[in-house]
């Protein structure tokens, strides 16, 4: 896929649909370095943002591209890098400096297999990478996670906007299944306002006095008062992006979390439960910062079991046990690495929990 | 419609996800849920490649089944690889140029047709892929011949349309190959 | 009538303490780069990508728009500003811990990509902030905390030729070294410092100077002293000279 599609549907992989997205909520930059399973996005890229005369690097390293496209975003255009899991690593010191500088850019994160090196298959092993980050201090990332080609394209919209409208980074947390994944999508034009960022953004002293974007704060005091400012930010975020999709959870007994392309399967063994009798429900955090708490907590009161279903040795459970905090019973149904559990294999192995 | 899939398998080189690509656009043109899913990565170097497409009226329920419905195997790796992940009343597609015919399930179909040697005659050997996607999309009655044909057109790239009217012939031998007499 | 002989450039700020050690060059550096930026005029269309070691509070003293990069990261950050902003001039102000070590990578592949953007990097020999550690340019044999017996090639190996290696990196307009030892040689730095970024406005590519300093604190030396060291040991190392200029001749 080479062109830029609009108004029409068409057949594409999701790394293609980020990266068409990302021109078309009129990203100015990009900077990146090739990993497998998100090369994609970097190859059409190259292509796009030269012909359309906007920023494009290959980067020497993750550890340039992530500071590059700080460098871009502090200017207040649109700008965006993409890596892998083991790459991502790389990147966590940039993280924490813009999240302190206040930094709004997106990082699509196309998980492989893990630790180290690991595989080029798919996982959600950086489930806690981008919700906890592995940079120094306090700091949140928005983190979003789609489960279909389509929602490549819908949440890369909404990342570029998320992040210019709170000042800060937003992670798309895609995986090798969706990235290499084609379906049918239809592009549209970016339907979210566009922010002003010239109050902040640096463009030369013409019309405003020296600004230095900085981290640095030498006074214990004036640090202490930048980070309960930071973190009203991340309050108010909380209280008014979070997402999330559930269905049959009402009555269910017992409901099955999942996130990103593994949700797909676990959708569909939430429906074979049900014809079996067994009443179950299905929900699914679209942003995994900030967390759904609030709602699994509510449902904690009806449901007598949740089961979280990931590709990882257990890591979104967490936040599960967090939200329910004891009220009722969390297990992890996991596969390490590689194409998530079928829908079958789900349902047999929740009739022997 | 129940949703059904596929798996398209054979040689780097020999087109399978090409042919699974313009499979996938078909569907999508039909107004269908569809996903296109490739083996990736380290295997495709000199080994089997495969695709899976899974069609549905509805949201597809899976990536990457336990079973599959119909499988086409341009080589005999993908032949032995895939032959027990069919379910039972499915169907294989094996290009017997490179395949040996041997039946050692009783229940599924099976459709042995020199692929190769087809594509040959057609004057081009890389259109096996294109080919074979006439033989599996005229067996599984899902999709006619005009809707490949503007499928292959979206797929094939600005720069190789010259080669869509043979890979329209091919496709057209594949999909009138008299089934019957196999 | 009294006439002003003598002012600030000003892109310097006059209402701020200058944090710079006594005897330090970094502030005659950072003063030849605000007059250089004066005199080209373009104070108000300029961004910095700031460094971190004793580099790092540049941003306090100029009156541009400034970005603090991660250590080492300086040159990336610029990097994506004049991506970002092509008719923005971008420098970076970088110590040679930033530069010449941990963002080594940054600086020879920008100038090897042709960026137009202009990087000054300070030679002092040592790692200053952090209390005078063997860094990248310590000279052979020279004693730091961390070289308590000198810098022996068995342990530490050859400190680095920057200019010579960012002349050899074929996107690189402008390199050359300069010394701050004495008021000609001072001349000729500022010299440098405005064809760094005459380049850049050009559009020519890369422009880069390193520039040989002092640091009295860590060295244990009277600035004099210091002065002397900087004419005596690393000049005849780290030789002065302009080693690409892509607009002479």
């Amino acid at each position: 896929m080479v062109e830029c599609l609009t108004d029409k549907k068409v057949l594409t992989k999701g790394n293609y649909a980020i990266a068409n997205a990302a021109v078309l909520a009129g990203c100015q930059c990009y900077f990146g370095y090739p990993i497998t399973p998100q090369s994609e996005i970097g190859e059409f890229l190259s292509g796009k943002m030269q012909e359309l005369k906007r920023g494009y690097v290959s980067a020497e390293s993750e550890l340039a591209s992530i500071n590059m496209v700080m460098g871009a975003a502090s200017t207040g255009v649109k700008a965006m890098t993409s890596s892998s899991s083991c790459a991502v690593s790389l990147m966590q010191e940039g993280l924490s400096y813009a999240c302190a500088d206040e930094l709004p850019f997106v990082l699509v994160s196309v998980m492989r297999g893990g630790p180290g090196l690991g595989n080029i298959y798919p996982s959600q092993g950086d489930y806690i990478q981008a919700t906890r980050g592995g940079g120094n201090g306090d700091y949140k990332l928005i983190v979003l996670a789609p489960s279909t080609v389509q929602e490549c394209v819908d949440l890369t919209y909404k990342a570029f906007y998320l992040s210019q409208k709170y000042r800060n980074p937003t992670v798309l947390l895609a995986d090798g299944l969706l990235g290499q994944m084609m379906e049918p999508v239809e592009f549209y034009d970016y339907p979210y306002p566009e922010i002003d960022n010239s109050s902040w953004a640096l463009s030369g002293t013409k019309d405003h006095k020296a600004r230095i974007i900085r981290s640095y704060g030498p006074l214990a005091d004036d640090r202490c008062r930048f980070l309960e400012k930071l973190f009203q930010k991340y309050k108010t975020i909380e209280e008014n992006e979070t997402e999330w999709e559930e269905i049959n959870t009402e009555d269910a007994d017992i409901i099955l979390v999942s996130f990103g392309s593994t949700s797909r399967n676990v959708k569909t063994a939430m429906k074979k439960l049900r014809e079996k009798g067994i009443k179950a429900g299905f929900f699914r955090p679209i942003t995994l910062y900030p967390f759904p708490s609030k709602r699994l907590a509510e449902l904690s009161k009806t449901a007598k079991k949740f089961v979280t279903v990931e590709v990882n040795m257990g890591q979104m459970v967490d936040d599960v046990r967090l939200a329910v905090n004891g009220a009722c019973p969390v297990e992890l149904i996991n596969k390490g690495v590689g194409i998530p559990p079928s829908a079958e294999e789900i349902v047999s192995r929740i009739e022997v929990l | 419609m129940q949703e059904k899939n596929f798996i398209i398998a054979g040689f780097g080189g020999q087109g399978v996800l090409l042919a699974g690509e313009v499979l996938a656009n078909a569907f999508m043109l039909l107004g269908k849920h569809v996903t296109w899913y490739p083996s990736y990565g380290a295997e495709m170097r000199g080994g089997t490649v495969n695709c899976e497409i899974v069609v549905s009226d509805e949201e597809v329920s899976e990536v990457n089944k336990a079973d599959t419905d119909y499988v086409v195997a341009l080589n005999q790796a993908s032949f032995d690889k895939f032959l027990n992940k069919i379910k039972k009343g499915g169907m294989i597609i094996a290009n017997s140029t490179l395949v040996k015919e041997i039946k050692s399930r009783a229940d599924i179909n099976y459709l042995f047709a020199p692929i190769t040697k087809l594509a040959e005659e057609v004057g081009n050997i890389k259109m096996a892929n294109i080919l074979a996607l006439g033989l599996v999309a005229k067996a599984s009655k899902l999709v006619n011949l005009e809707v490949l044909e503007k499928a292959l057109d979206n797929v094939i790239p600005p720069h190789r349309k010259n080669l869509l009217p043979l890979n329209i012939q091919a496709l057209k031998i594949g999909y009138e190959y008299d089934l019957l007499h196999v | 009538m009294a006439t002003q002989v003598f002012s600030l450039p000003k892109t310097l700020k006059g209402d701020v303490k200058y944090s710079f050690c006594p005897g330090c060059d970094h502030g005659v550096a950072v003063r030849l780069v605000a007059e250089v930026l004066d005199e080209l005029g373009i104070i108000d269309n300029t961004i910095l990508s700031a460094a971190i070691g004793c580099s790092v509070t540049t941003y306090d003293f100029i009156n541009v728009d400034a970005l603090e990069a991660p250590h080492g990261r300086a040159v990336a950050e610029a990097v994506g500003i004049k991506r970002a902003r092509p008719d923005k001039i971008v420098f970076t102000y970088q110590g040679d811990g930033d530069f010449a070590s941990i963002g080594l990578a940054e600086g020879i592949h920008a100038a090897l990509r042709g960026e137009k953007i202009t990087a000054i990097c300070i030679n002092n020999t040592t790692y200053g902030m952090t209390g005078g550690q063997l860094g990248p340019t310590t000279l052979v044999g020279q004693v730091t905390t961390t070289s308590p017996t000198g810098r022996n090639l068995e342990y530490y190996g050859y400190p680095i030729k920057l200019a010579e290696h960012i002349a050899l990196c074929d996107g690189t307009a402008f390199s050359a070294r300069v010394s701050l030892d004495s008021v000609p040689n001072i001349k000729k730095a500022k010299q440098a410092i405005k064809k760094a970024f005459e380049v850049q406005m050009k559009g020519l590519g890369f422009g880069f100077v390193e520039i040989l300093s002092t640091c009295p604190t860590n060295w244990k030396m009277s600035p004099d002293k210091a002065h002397a060291r900087v004419r005596d040991e690393m000049m005849p190392v780290f030789k002065p000279g302009i080693y690409k200029d892509v607009t002479a001749e």
